[in-house]
This record gives structure tokens, sequence and C-alpha cells, in this order.
């Protein structure tokens, strides 16, 4: 890389981001290139820091609830879980057996509205706009199914301690199934989009690879390193709500004949085929679902005294649609408030991974590889380029970007067909 | 060393115990039991010392790949407390052991060595906790920060509860002509607390001061 004076001075240094008004964390990359080549990146989030566990440390419980669901618009259910939990276990408060299974339902469905979600952003990363649109559409099935069951598309609101607001009714079940179905038969289309297409094929195989030694190393989570083989899954290492009911097993996609390659392709393989793993989830779970009380707290005076009078702290651990996630939660006697708060969202723990994900690869491939851990911040507004021998800066706009990564799918194509 | 896994709370808990020796210490295995099949998860909660806390995570390493969630921090007074939350035996479904390994580090030197040598991913949280806590994390490769703001004062960090905590920092950018937004709506709860309480102490003094003197009198 050394030049004619012999210093470093043929890389280029490439800031990607911070704004994207879509996402929940602006957000920038900063990219270090030689040529068209990457050979460093470096995230840098907190663009938009909101200082959340810092507001919860001054509210109480009750109130932290509604709190910790704006955490996220897509995964609301996640971190309203983790938090209810983390408490109940602080406090040694038992959910009962039917919210359990309530909960794992909502789970599961914002897992599959998360990951066909995720399915139309790349393929918009890749330039196949119809994709996206065909993808939202379907996408809406399941937002409706969860309006119907928790009366809001996002921000559901369904959870307190020791169980859940509302009932998932037999009235309802019909509703669930025919939802159910109606993915299980456009599952082969999406399947036939996104692991057959020959030009998608060529765009995401082996781009942004991840090795299992470097996805174990960094303490990836989720579909990000299940896609490199690594066996992670909180559902089933140490299952929670009614996991330890249900029969499932890691998704990885040497399971279903691929190659755990930790590519862009593979992560979509994972991501599919937790759709269909979501979808037989709900339907053991409703099947099997038990009678009884949907919270063990029904008397919110008694919780509340609960809530001041006890000392203890506790975890509550998920798998999000994204990965495993954590919050630590501790109480303190005499005290209403939190006393700590710890959010420890998925796309946290998969930043590092962007590092040796992104070696090696060009500059329009930056969209889909960034895309591909499915971050909450996975758009990108624009890109400053910086040419470090003359000084002189470049900006490139989001959509200069996007058209790049365009291109490169339309010269793949009129090459490879 | 070869170790099979899974390994149980109790056998971690011995493993850690031989290889670290006496700086660990308060073990807590908790058995939690989930669902309609009762099926329990385990976690270890344990208390380390600072001198001895690399070879603790070392000795994890032994055992698998070490899996860091993440790493919460707290002002607890007198001192603060890092509990490092580490996950042994992923991929054996329903085996995995929470490790929440504490650490105490007095405020006057918080230095805690960085653990990026043995665990790569626990970079982030360490440079969190860095910015957050006020931890002087030794020999960090990378220290910049990553969330807060580049005009955030370097002697503030939001989870401190002292002198070093925060000050009312929110800037009313809505109208500078509204006296309302002039002022500092709310201070925040925790030093209001405080200050209830030491105004009741001292009124509760006086009284008795009153009383004494009153009987005193008498």
């Amino acid at each position: 890389m050394n030049g004619e004076n012999g210093a470093e001075e043929t890389t280029y240094e490439v800031p990607i981001g911070p704004i994207h008004p879509a996402l929940k964390e602006p957000f920038l990359i900063k990219f270090r290139l030689d040529g068209e080549e990457i050979v460093d990146a470096e995230p840098h989030p907190g663009m938009n820091h909101r200082g959340i566990e810092f507001m919860g440390m001054h509210r109480n419980p009750m109130e932290v609830i509604p709190l910790s669901e704006r955490i996220c618009g897509i995964c609301s259910i996640v971190h309203q879980h983790m938090f209810t939990t983390a408490t109940e276990h602080a406090l040694q408060i038992e959910p009962t057996n039917r919210a359990r299974y309530i909960r794992t339902i909502m789970c599961e469905l914002e897992r599959i509205h998360s990951h066909i979600l995720w399915a139309g952003v790349a393929a918009h990363e890749i330039g196949f706009d119809t994709h996206l649109h065909l993808t939202w559409k379907i996408r809406e099935k399941v937002m409706d199914l969860l309006e119907y069951i928790a009366g809001n598309r996002v921000n559901y609101s369904m959870w307190t301690f020791g169980g859940v607001r509302r009932d998932i009714t037999e009235e309802m079940h019909p509703k669930i199934s025919e939802t159910l179905e109606y993915y299980e038969k456009t599952y082969d289309k999406l399947e036939n989009i996104f692991l057959k297409d020959p030009s998608i094929k060529m765009r995401t195989k082996d781009v942004g690879i991840l090795s299992k030694k470097k996805a174990l190393e960094l303490c990836g989570v989720g579909p990000t390193v299940r896609a490199s083989g690594v066996k992670k899954d909180v559902r089933i290492d140490q299952p929670y709500a009614a996991y330890g009911d249900i029969d499932i097993d890691y998704v990885i996609p040497s399971r279903y004949g691929f190659e755990d390659k930790g590519d862009v392709f593979s992560k979509t393989v994972v991501r599919l085929k937790e759709l269909l793993q979501s979808i037989d989830i709900i339907k053991q779970c409703v099947a099997q679902m038990p009678e009884g009380e949907i919270t063990s707290e029904p008397k919110k005076a008694a919780l509340f005294n609960k809530l001041e009078k006890k000392d203890g702290e506790g975890i509550g651990r998920i798998e999000a649609p994204r990965g495993e996630a954590i919050h630590y939660v501790r109480l303190s006697e005499g005290r209403e408030d939190i006393d700590n708060w710890k959010i420890r969202a998925s796309t946290y723990n998969n930043l590092p991974t962007y590092a040796p994900m992104f070696m090696g690869e060009q500059i329009a491939d930056i969209p889909i590889i960034a895309a591909s851990i499915d971050p909450c911040i996975g758009c990108m507004d624009r890109a400053e380029i910086v040419d470090i021998r003359s000084g002189e800066t470049e900006t490139y706009a989001r959509e200069e970007l996007h058209e790049l990564s365009v291109e490169k799918t339309k010269k793949l194509k009129e090459e490879g067909i | 060393m070869n170790h099979e896994l899974p390994m149980s709370a109790q056998e971690i808990e011995n493993h850690l115990r031989e290889t670290v020796g006496e700086a660990v210490g308060d073990f807590k295995i908790e058995e939690i039991e989930k669902g309609l099949r009762k099926k329990s998860i385990d976690m270890i909660w344990l208390t380390v010392k600072r001198g001895e806390f690399r070879n603790a995570v070392k000795a994890l390493a032994d055992l698998q790949t070490p899996h860091l969630s993440v790493t919460s921090g707290s002002d607890k007074g007198d001192f603060l407390e890092l509990i490092y939350h580490f996950q042994v035996n992923y991929g054996y479904p329903g085996k995995e052991v929470s490790v929440n390994m504490k650490v105490h580090l007095p405020k006057e030197d918080p230095i805690i060595p960085t653990i990026t040598d043995i665990v790569p991913g626990a970079l982030t949280t360490e440079r969190e906790k860095q910015e957050f806590l006020g931890v002087n994390v030794k020999n960090i490769p990378n220290s910049r920060r990553l969330w807060l703001q580049e005009d955030f004062p370097e002697d503030k960090y939001p989870w401190r509860w002292d002198e070093e905590g925060m000050e009312d920092m929110s800037r009313y950018v809505h109208s500078e002509e509204d006296e309302t937004f002039d002022k500092p709506i709310a201070k925040y709860p925790r030093k209001k607390e405080i200050e209830a309480k030491k105004k009741r102490e001292e009124y509760m003094e006086e009284q008795e001061k009153k009383k004494k003197e009153d009987e005193g009198g008498d």
C-alpha cells in the first residue's frame, strides 16, 4: 500500500452514515479503502444515543415497561419481555403457564415480521425493489394478526409483571391458523426469490464472509453467527417463556443442505428457514396452551407493594430476531425507582463482526453487507470519501451508493447470464 | 486442559475454585424452573478479586470460547461494581449456564485490566464502561468514545451517583424567548431524593434538639 514517497497514501477513508430517519439508531461506519477494496471498517455508533438506561434509573418499574418497548420499534416485544422477566427474576415473581405460551406466540410472530422486513431491505439494497414491495406486502398479514391480538401494529403493551395483559382466546385460533397457512404457502415464493434466483445468488454468495472462528471470538449473536455454523440460540440453550416445552433445533445452513459459510447467502438461508421454524413453534404453542389465568399478579396495589419492598437483581435473556439480547435489572428496598438497568440489544454484539466481513470487499457491496447482520440501523445516508493525498473530500449520497450497488447487479447479470 | 462439556453449574464452580483459588467467592447457584415440563436453567453468581479477575476469565476460556453477553456496571456508593455476564455450554440444548462475575473497584482507582486479548468481543462493552461509569480499563486497544456526544464533558459519567455524576445538562432548544424553557423543568429524582432525605434528617435533628432544650428547661 506504500506510495511513491514510502508513506501510506493510497488508502482512502470513507465514512458512511450517520443519519436515516427510518431507523432506530443513526449510524456511521468509517471505511479505509485501497482503490475499490475495503481494508478496514470501523463502526461509530451513538449518533442518537437517547440515554434510555439513565431515564429508566429515574423511574419505577411500572413506568419502565412502556419505556422499554419504545427502545426499538421493530422488536418492541423483545425489550419488554427482557425487562419484565429480569424484574420478575429479581422479585421472584412467577408468570403463569398460560402467559408463558402467549409470550412465546407473540415473540415468534414478531420474528416472522422482522425476518420478512429484513428480506425486503436486503432485496432493496441490491436493486430489486419489486421484491421489497412484494415481501412487505406479505409482511402485512402478520402485522394484521398482531394488531388483532394486541390491538396495535407496533408497541403492543402486552407484558406485565407476572404475565400478560391480553389473552389469546379460542376465537382467535382460526385467524392465527389462517395466517400461518398463508405463510406456509408463500414461503416457497420467498425461497424461490432469495435462494434460487441466479442474480440474487451472484450478489449474496461469497460476499461478506464471517468465519466461524471470528464469529465465536467476537461474541456475535443470532442469525449472523448461526450462518457461520455456530450453535447459539437462547431459545434452545437456556429456554425462557414456554420454549422449554417445545421441540426446536438450531437453524444452521448445513441442516438444510447448504454450506455454513457465513456469507450473506447463508444468513438469508438462516432467516428464511427460521420463518418455517417460527410457524412450527406457534402451531405447537397453540396446540399445547394450558388453561388458566393470564397473570399471577392481578392486583395492582399488591404488585406495587412488592416492587417497592424487595431487594434483588435479575437477568432477562431472549433470542430476538437479530440474536441474543440481555437486560440486567437491580431493585433495592425502600427505593421506588430502579437501581440499575443495563440494556444490551443484539446489534451491540454484532457490530465488531463488521470488520472481518467488510475486509477485502468492494464499495458496491457495502449496502448488502451492512444490511446482512440486520442492524437496527442498517441504512446509510451519505458517504464521504477523503483523499488522503490531496485532502479533498467527496461526498457520496446514499442514493449514489445504492446506484453503485444496483449497477453492480446489472453488470453481473450481463456477464453471468 | 480437557474438559468435557456440558458442565453442570457445580462443576463450573469447582473448576473456578481450583484454578483461581481463594480470590473467587460468594458463590450462589440459582436453579430456575420454567414452563410446563419444568426444565430448569442454572445461573452462577460470584465475586472475584480484581487481581485474579483475568485468571478467572482465562479459566472460563479453558472450557469453551467464552461468550460475553455484556458487562453491566453500577455505582454502589463506596465502590463501583462491574458484572461480567458470561455464558458457558452454549450449543448444548437446555444446558447453558450463565456465569455472572462480579468485580468490585474502589472509587479512588477504578482500574480494571482489559480482557480483549482473551475475549476480543469484549471491546465494545469495555469502552462503554469507560465512558458511562468512569472505569479505567488498562491496556484497552481502542479507547475512543462510542456512544456519548463529542461535546459531553470528559469528567462526567451518566451512571455515577456522586459528584462525578450528571448535573442537569438538558438543553432547551424549543424556544429561547419562552421563559419556561430557560429553566430546568425537573431535577433528576435521585438528586431530589437525596436532598429531601438530608432536609428531613436536618429537620428531625432540629426537632430533637428543641425537645431536649425544652426538657432541660423544665
